[in-house]
């Protein structure tokens, strides 16, 4: 029998690995569908908004990639114990997710050495803007919020790890409760699996 | 007795005004502070992430302008009536800061880009709002057949794109639908006939 769950997206982790990350720590099955650059103008009308990722479900569609996570966050009973906790991780997510435009305009789409240079000193003040924030915030016993895993943890550790693995190795230890929450997702045995499996993708990012 | 919820921004429309039309159309009680911007400087260190607005509940502040609105919907019942129908809700109102944004530069803008700004606007919106035209549910909700917090999001960023491009609905009969069903809806019309007037 087919999962449930789709989720279509290119073949990267940037927008589409906090909700491949979910499936993974809650164990449950979906097909993870990776088109080529190629293939997506015949799919991009198809779309509800013209962009991806998106995911099927009972024959719907939705996009938004923090709408999608949300929602599997949802199914999957890791947004949050109570109304007030779900808000909470909402917050951080929308105080993060975009270091990952911004991280992917330096890493993968700088046109220049020029552009690059210019583009990390506005990622770098955005980081130390973002990542300030939450580390503030941040719960001390490695969740951001709460005392279990939730998605918010998820979506931080997808942009911490192309942090330190793609843009500028050192910056995370800035940032000692930020770094706990990473430590524990990195050690949940099923994210473990999921990292060691995970296809390499076109590009490291 | 105090209400539950404690609102707190400028005295402006712009990022908590979607949150404001969700108290109202759920007609919940809520303390709606308005500070001046002097205040600004002493309250902000004792924000979550320096900014506004935030809420406060329970002894816990929440911050995010949408990540508020979502949370006094889904206490007020006005995000969904399901889980995938509360999908359908967030990826509508996420696409929706796209429009909000090309409207909002146009009135920072200085004056010799402010007919550029416009013009982007101009560009931007008829695509866009064709996919929400498709996207859109047929009996004047956006999502599923009662109000949601999409439908006010929807409401508070059209009315200010409109007001730069008066026929941005022509054409679009089911988006003009959600509008007319949002001033239509008594205690919204009765919030926006009483609310304060603010520059934005």
């Amino acid at each position: 029998m087919a999962p449930k769950y789709k989720l279509t997206y290119f073949d990267v982790r940037a927008r589409g690995e906090p909700t491949r990350l979910l499936f993974a720590a809650a164990g449950v099955e979906y097909e993870d569908v990776r088109i080529t650059f190629d293939q997506w103008p015949a799919h991009k009308d198809s779309t509800p908004m013209g962009v991806l990722p998106i995911l099927e479900v009972d024959g719907i569609t939705l996009s938004q990639s923090m709408s999608i996570a949300r929602f599997i966050a949802r199914e999957t009973g890791l947004d949050g114990k109570t109304r007030l906790e779900r808000a909470q991780a909402d917050a951080f997510v929308d105080e993060l997710e975009e270091l990952i435009p911004k991280m992917a305009g330096v890493v993968v789409f700088a046109k220049d050495e020029k552009d690059k240079e210019e583009k990390s000193k506005e990622l770098d003040k955005l980081i130390a803007e973002r990542l300030g924030k939450c580390e503030k915030l941040s719960g001390s016993d490695g969740h951001l919020v709460g005392n279990s895993l939730l998605w918010c943890d998820l979506v931080l550790f997808n942009i911490a790890h192309n942090i330190e693995e793609v843009y500028k190795a050192g910056t995370m230890q800035d940032y000692p409760k930020l770094t706990k929450v990473c430590d524990t997702v990195k050690a949940n045995p099923r994210i473990a699996k999921w990292m060691a499996e995970r296809p390499a993708g076109m590009f490291d990012f | 007795m105090a209400p539950k919820y404690r609102l707190v921004y400028f005295n402006l429309r712009a990022r908590a005004e979607p949150t404001r039309l969700v108290f109202a159309a759920a007609g919940v009680d809520y303390e709606d502070v308005r500070i001046q911007r002097d205040e600004w400087p002493g309250l902000k260190p004792n924000t979550p992430m320096g900014q506004l607005p935030v809420l406060e509940v329970g002894g816990v502040t929440i911050c995010q302008s949408m990540a508020i609105a979502r949370y006094v919907a889904k206490e007020t019942g006005l995000a969904g009536k399901t889980i995938l129908e509360q999908a359908q809700a967030d990826m509508l109102v996420d696409g929706l800061d796209d429009l909000r944004g090309k409207q909002a530069v146009i009135r920072k803008a200085p004056e010799d880009r402010k007919e550029q700004c416009k013009k982007e606007l101009a560009d931007f919106a008829p695509d866009f709002l064709s996919k929400y035209e498709k996207l859109c549910g047929p009996q004047g909700h956006l999502v599923g057949d009662s109000l949601t917090w999409a439908d006010l999001v929807f409401y508070d960023v059209t009315s200010k794109v409109l007001a730069v491009l008066p026929g941005a609905l022509d054409d679009l009969p089911k988006l003009s639908k959600v509008m007319d069903t949002v001033t239509a809806n008594e205690r919204i019309a009765k919030w926006l006939a009483k609310r304060p007037d603010t520059p934005h």
